[in-house]
């Protein structure tokens, strides 16, 4: 037999009766259920169906109140008053039912099943079944996500890097071989040591504990723990495999792991926000923006931060270079974030920008800081076109 | 030797006259652009990019001085999503050893280290030694080895050595409404 309670707690509920249970909605969930619960499902405060088959306790707890008991064969009547509309919403079909006068689940129930199944095909059969409270069908009961930890308190501190290592390299395989085991790779890694949380994405599901082990030992190069560690924990968050296909024409490209291992390294060296990929937005804001649909613009190269300078109408000046002014163009007026502060990566900007040939040979680019709160105004070469 | 970096891709123009020259980019190999401001080098690292980005291969810019528009690259045909970028701070020994890691990896179609602007103090620390180095790691590789500077540094190491000669820039319009048309 299954039960159906249909209510805000119905989860709470159903899950006091088993441990396997499906929830069709937010507030419908569907349960197999014992003769021996059936009185206690009596008592619940909510709509409560019990039926030979899970949809039919669907339909008569989401439709009928209180506590409803359909024994077996007698599904066709009790659910039979109830209307079409109870069904799943199939707004062909049913207008095919409203032309044909069907209004209840009697009157579909009743219709002879071969020539149904001859005018609307297995969709309208399946309507005719659940309006019968004949189709059977078994619950998806929802499984709880699994985590995959491992933890350690440790008795005496591990002070030293390669003992660490070694414990992180068994609760590594331990892991992996949980992950193997249910078809699943790690896509990151978080590593908690004393408390302190870290977390490592990889780009790409791995199973391969050399890479993560690999991982873990980066981070510790940068990053090395304040103090002695007597408490760890280590999680891998799940993910599906990696399914690659290569193709002969393909051109070579990185091998993710080694890329990884690499990028890891070179992070170490340069640090973490200087590595990775290139990126446009869609702003405004100068060295950011996207360029235009089929324009090509001049290659630029960026002083960061910006030289400040010192412009006349003949002369420029900065700490590296300076000239005459040959030829200029411009102003072209940029802003944009106004509603921003005027300090950090992020900060608001209004400027005039020119484009300047200097007795040097090259052609820079300089704007004039026009923000209001920033006085006075100062001259910057932004960079150089190339 | 090994074989030329071949032009699929039309839109790269400075490529093209490159190509016309009969100065291909060679794999496995070192080259040099050399060239002073605004004589054209990033437009032709950038075309260079664009070329091995756009048959699907990955490329790696190691940016010496964090100088790299993404916007410019982007409007010629740089794919952002295959260029791995790496931002050097004006250190150029970090910068060595960020390519010789990325040749070490393998895989790349193109590694370009970009010295231009690198202080003169910075460039007399390298060690010669590293161009062997690198010579030897790219050897029987894909991979072309491209070195942006305002001087030649790979000397003897450099299979093919690029000299970007100055040149002006083209303005239209009467002055004071004058517009940049072109350069370097």
């Amino acid at each position: 037999m299954f039960a159906c309670i249909h209510g805000a707690d119905a989860a709470r509920l159903a899950d006091s009766f088993s441990p396997f249970v499906e929830m069709v909605d937010e507030k419908t969930a569907v349960f197999s259920i014992t003769r021996r619960q059936i009185r206690q499902a009596e008592n619940l405060p909510h709509p409560v169906a019990v039926a030979a088959t899970a949809e039919a306790a669907i339909l008569a707890a989401r439709n009928l109140p209180g506590y409803t008991f359909i024994p077996h064969g007698q599904e066709a009547r009790v659910l039979g008053a109830l209307s079409i509309d109870a069904l799943p919403p199939d707004p062909e079909l049913f207008e095919t039912f409203h032309l044909w006068g069907i209004r209840s689940l009697e009157d579909l129930a009743r219709l002879p099943q071969d020539d149904l199944a001859a005018r609307l095909g297995d969709r309208g059969l399946w309507l005719q079944r659940l309006a019968r409270g004949a189709f059977e069908r078994p619950i998806r009961p929802r499984i709880p996500a699994t985590i995959y930890e491992e933890s350690a308190d440790l008795e005496h501190p591990i002070k030293l890097r390669e003992p660490l290592l070694f414990l992180i390299a068994r609760f590594l395989h331990d892991l992996t071989a949980r992950l193997k085991s249910q078809s699943l790779a790690a896509t990151a890694l978080h590593l908690t040591l004393n408390g302190n949380p870290r977390r490592h994405s990889v780009p790409f599901p791995t199973r391969d504990v050399k890479l993560l082990l690999k991982l873990v030992e980066h981070s510790l190069d940068r990053q090395p723990p304040e103090a002695p560690i007597v408490k760890i924990r280590l999680e891998l968050i799940p993910t599906e495999p990696r399914r690659v296909q290569h193709g002969l024409f393909t051109p070579a490209t990185p091998e993710p792991e080694k890329l990884e291992l690499t990028l890891g390294k070179i992070r170490g060296l340069v640090g973490d926000k200087n590595v990775g990929y290139p990126e446009l937005f869609d702003t405004h804001r100068p060295g950011l923006a996207r360029p235009a649909t089929g324009r090509s613009y001049l290659a630029f190269r960026y002083f960061r931060p910006p030289l400040e300078a010192r412009v006349t109408a003949e002369r420029l000046w900065t700490r590296m270079f300076q000239g005459k002014i040959l030829q200029i163009a411009g102003p072209w007026r940029s802003s944009g974030d106004w509603w921003r502060c005027s300090v950090g990566e992020n900060a608001n900007w209004n400027r005039d920008e020119y484009d300047l040939a200097l007795s040097d040979g090259a052609l820079y680019r300089i704007y004039l800081d026009r923000a209001l709160d920033r006085t006075p105004k100062k001259w910057f070469v932004e960079g150089v076109y190339d | 030797m090994a074989a030329a970096f071949p032009l699929g891709w039309r839109h790269v123009e400075p490529l093209d006259i490159l190509s016309a020259a009969g100065r291909d980019f060679p794999r496995g190999r070192i080259s040099e652009i050399i060239g002073t401001r605004s004589s054209g080098r990033t437009s032709v690292l950038h075309a260079l990019l664009a070329a091995s980005t756009g048959q699907g291969e990955y490329a790696a810019l190691v940016d010496t001085k964090d100088a790299f528009d993404a916007c410019s690259a982007a409007s010629v045909g740089v794919e952002l999503s295959k260029l791995v970028w790496v931002r050097c701070g004006g250190n150029a020994e970090h910068a060595l050893r960020a390519a010789d890691l990325l040749i070490q990896a393998g895989g790349f179609g193109v590694v370009a280290l970009d010295l231009a602007e690198a202080t003169p103090a910075a460039l007399n620390r390298i060690p010669p030694t590293a161009w062997f180095r690198f010579r030897r790691a790219l050897e029987s590789t894909p991979t072309i080895l491209t070195v942006v500077s305002d001087c030649p540094l790979a000397k003897s190491c450099s299979f093919l050595t690029i000299k970007m000669p100055p040149r002006r820039a083209v303005f239209t319009g009467q002055a004071p409404f004058l517009l940049l048309r072109d350069a370097g």
